[in-house]
């Protein structure tokens, strides 16, 4: 499971709620994934912003301002993990 | 250890506090609750704990009983007798301030009795005050104007004008923020009682006896304190009121407008009064949350800074290489020029201390869009591990309020007493009425309470975090219920900060995991600047030191004046654009100026140090061509020829939502979480370190002025100076 991001992609910003059910399939996502994914990718800004309420979601910027967003709402760990590795393409 | 400094002090019971904090549950505190006692209050009945004062009583059921000495805040002192009430079968009146309620109690606080009382003290006080309201500054927010009015007697008995004549008092010199007009004093007492309970500086005291009785140091004496302006609103009558502020206006004549101070990391609530567009003074407004009722000296008093040193027009440097006036046309499409023209690896923006996060976010954009990565700030923080990815990792996650709950304190590398002056009340508050112990790792500083000093080496921190230090405080830490870490950000600038902040982490970490209470946060990290949080949650690289050795071509300053970018640090041909509200260090440096906008001066949002974002509002217009920041960005961007995609305030705010929501939910800390990652990723940088922890802010005269608003006002240079004079004095 590993996830190269780099290349034109310049920072990943994942909102979620801290105790919401839509957003539980990103905090599972987050506690058993990240460690990993930040030792492949250090320096790599995934800037995890946690806001009670909101829809979990994952912006990714890329090259010169461009952005793209997600939604994960009520998706698996697994699911999260796809969304994440089609955004870093 | 006695730590009430006045032995007839009461347990202070916390005002109810908003939602958050009533929700908190802790496992010890589940503990069987007194039944309440039924009293009458003006025969209605009201069910309060016993131990509640008749005052508070009544004030339950909404009835308020008249007072000068009591405050909420403060010990009981019931020396006025302004809120004496008719007890049945009582004999004589009591006073309600300092009476506690017994079952079936029935007070009358309008009965003949009570009301002749009131006249009668009131008559007293009149006696022993001067008539001197048209020419006094309290006049219009006056207690005793007031109480007088609704309660006093309409005749007077005072004939001894031809004999003796009123009482007079010396007037005191307690430095330059207070003025004393001491005749004026009616011994309420408050003054003595703030300065000994919460500023901690136990300078105050009463002399004499009876008609003979005054307030004040005894010996001539500055009040050195951080937190002294608080005794101006404090003070009942127009006994201490504001020096800067004398003679300057009636409170009717000013437009008040609520705001969000921004000198310290604490974004304490302020209303700015303001009149002809000026802004004449700045006054606490309640935050129980932050603040509660008190203000800093620095947030108070530097306003006059505001009306100093500003930038009113765009410059540019000129053939000779000064700075010369310019119409905003010419400065934007100079500016624009040298961000088209610089490549993108080799374009830096640095963002200072004051800066909004409105600005922020169209700065960072603007680059984005240009193709740069290189926004940063210019305090530092670590990014190896897991760096700014989560929130946790540089908020003071316990909140300040709750630190009042902690029962151990560990202060690391801080001296919160000037970095953060009502934090540290807060911290002083617990140390007083819940026998919260706290310790430091640092310089001995004064912190207004007593603490053990564990030493200033910092692998003292790796030997509290391993568990293998033999001081007490690690077994102090280890048994405490709820403790607290606090750590300083200004250590982590250093080569050492990471491994600090991993140790640091490590510490907290290891205590949180042992606690009953889960949602205890035991990990602080205390930002030095009110620009700070907001600018890592948007993303904002912090410290300026990898980018500076790569020799930047254009540097864009957004308000950066602490001076850790300079001519020297950059190539000779670099362009440094200035975008701020003083010409301080910044605008010095710059070849390009554009003015911004203060504070005061344009609505905009600021996160303190908990991460709880709040927004400033307009109270006066911006000086001269000035403009709000994100406005002057956004128009630069559109001159560039990369437009950001928003036109009005409500847009940009869009946009931050769409960077953190949490920049966006105004008056809300967030929960922050995932510690354990954090420390994961720190393991590794736990290096051994060998550094000595220092402080910047020391003593009271560094406290003045730290930022390009503080330095450009006379009052806090006049502060300053009234300082250093004190340390010559014997006393």
């Amino acid at each position: 499971m590993s996830l190269r991001l780099g290349g034109a992609l310049r920072e990943l910003r994942i909102h979620l709620c801290q105790t919401s059910k839509q957003s539980e399939g990103v905090r599972e996502f987050i506690k058993n994934n990240y460690v990993n994914i930040k030792k492949e990718n250090p320096n790599f800004p995934i800037l995890i912003r946690e806001c009670s309420g909101v829809q979990p979601r994952v912006w990714a910027r890329y090259e010169h301002g461009v952005e793209c967003c997600q939604d994960l709402n009520d998706l698996t760990p697994d699911q999260v993990m796809d969304v994440l590795k089609r955004l870093a393409q | 250890m006695l730590r009430q400094p006045l032995s007839r002090a009461l347990a202070l019971t916390s005002p109810t506090r908003a939602a958050p904090l009533a929700a908190r549950r802790f496992a010890e505190q589940v503990q069987a609750r007194p039944d309440n006692v039924e009293v009458f209050i003006d025969d209605q009945p009201v069910y309060v704990p016993p131990g509640t004062t008749v005052l508070q009583a009544a004030a339950q059921v909404g009835v308020e009983i008249p007072r000068f000495c009591y405050h909420e805040r403060l010990a009981v002192a019931g020396n006025c007798r302004m809120c004496l009430v008719e007890v049945e079968k009582s004999p004589k009146p009591v006073a309600a301030c300092a009476m506690p309620v017994m079952k079936g109690m029935r007070v009358k606080t309008n009965s003949d009795l009570t009301r002749k009382a009131r006249e009668g003290v009131m008559e007293f006080l009149l006696v022993n005050h001067p008539l001197d309201c048209p020419i006094c500054d309290q006049g219009g927010e006056c207690d005793l104007q007031d109480q007088s009015m609704a309660f006093g007697s309409d005749k007077s008995r005072f004939t001894d004008i031809h004999f003796s004549g009123k009482r007079a008092v010396e007037d005191k010199d307690v430095g330059p923020l207070i003025k004393t007009i001491m005749t004026r004093c009616i011994h309420c007492t408050r003054c003595i009682r703030f300065a000994s309970e919460v500023a901690g500086v136990d300078d105050f005291g009463t002399t004499g006896r009876g008609t003979d009785m005054q307030v004040g140091t005894y010996v001539e004496k500055m009040f050195l304190s951080e937190l002294s302006g608080n005794i101006i609103d404090l003070c009942p009558v127009g006994a201490l009121t504001s020096k800067p502020y004398s003679f300057a206006a009636r409170p009717w004549e000013t437009r008040r407008i609520d705001s969000v101070d921004v000198l310290d990391p604490l974004g304490s609530n302020i209303v700015v009064a303001t009149r002809t567009n000026e802004v004449l003074r700045i006054l606490p407004r309640t935050n129980e949350e932050i603040n509660e009722e008190w203000l800093a000296d620095k947030s108070r008093f530097a306003c006059d800074g505001l009306k100093r040193q500003r930038l009113v027009t765009p410059m540019m440097a000129d053939s000779r290489g000064n700075l010369t006036p310019c119409e905003w046309e010419d400065a934007i499409v100079a500016a624009a020029r040298a961000l088209r023209d610089c490549p993108p690896d080799k374009l830096v923006a640095v963002s200072g201390d004051l800066a909004d996060a409105e600005s922020l976010v169209a700065l960072k954009d603007l680059l984005n869009k240009l193709g740069s990565e290189n926004t940063c700030t210019e305090q530092y923080f670590p990014l190896e591990g897991s760096g700014i990815d989560f929130r946790s990792s540089y908020l003071l996650n316990t909140k300040i309020a709750n630190v009042e709950e902690a029962d151990f304190v560990l202060l690391i590398g801080t001296n919160v007493r000037f970095e953060a002056p009502l934090l540290n009340a807060r911290i002083r508050k617990a140390f007083i009425h819940k026998e919260t112990d706290v310790a430091l790792v640092g310089p001995k500083v004064d912190l207004t309470y007593d603490y053990m000093h564990v030493g200033d080496s910092a692998s003292i921190v790796k030997d509290l975090a391993t568990g293998t230090s033999a001081h007490e405080v690690l077994k102090r830490l280890e048994s405490a219920k709820r403790p607290v870490v606090i750590l300083g950000a200004d250590q982590l600038k250093t080569q050492e900060g990471s491994a600090l902040l991993a140790y640091t982490q490590e510490l907290a970490l290891r205590l949180q995991d042992k606690l009953q209470d889960k949602n205890w946060k035991v990990l602080n990290v205390l930002q030095r600047t009110a620009s700070q949080v907001a600018a890592l949650d948007i993303g904002y690289k912090p410290g300026v030191g990898k980018v500076l050795e790569a020799g930047p071509k254009v540097v864009y300053l957004l308000g950066a004046d602490a001076g850790v970018v300079t001519r020297e640090s950059l190539p000779k041909d670099a362009v440094v654009i200035y975008q701020g509200h003083h010409g301080d260090v910044g605008a010095q440096a710059a070849d390009i100026v554009l003015p911004g906008a203060a504070y005061t001066e344009k609505r905009a949002t600021y996160v303190n140090a908990e991460g709880r974002a709040q927004q400033t509002l307009v109270a006066v217009t911006p000086p001269g061509k000035a403009r709000e920041d994100w406005k002057i960005i956004r128009a630069l961007s559109e001159v560039v020829g990369e437009r950001l995609p928003y036109d009005n305030l409500d847009e940009v705010r869009t946009r931050m939502s769409e960077i953190s929501p949490a920049l966006v939910s105004y008056g809300d800390v967030q929960d922050n979480n995932y510690f354990a990652q954090a420390r994961a990723l720190a393991q590794s940088l736990q290096k051994p370190v060998s550094g000595k922890l220092d402080v910047q802010l020391k003593t009271l005269e560094d406290y003045f002025m730290t930022d390009s608003i503080s330095r450009a006002s006379p009052t806090m240079a006049k502060c300053v100076q009234a300082v250093l004079k004190q340390k010559q004095s014997p006393y």
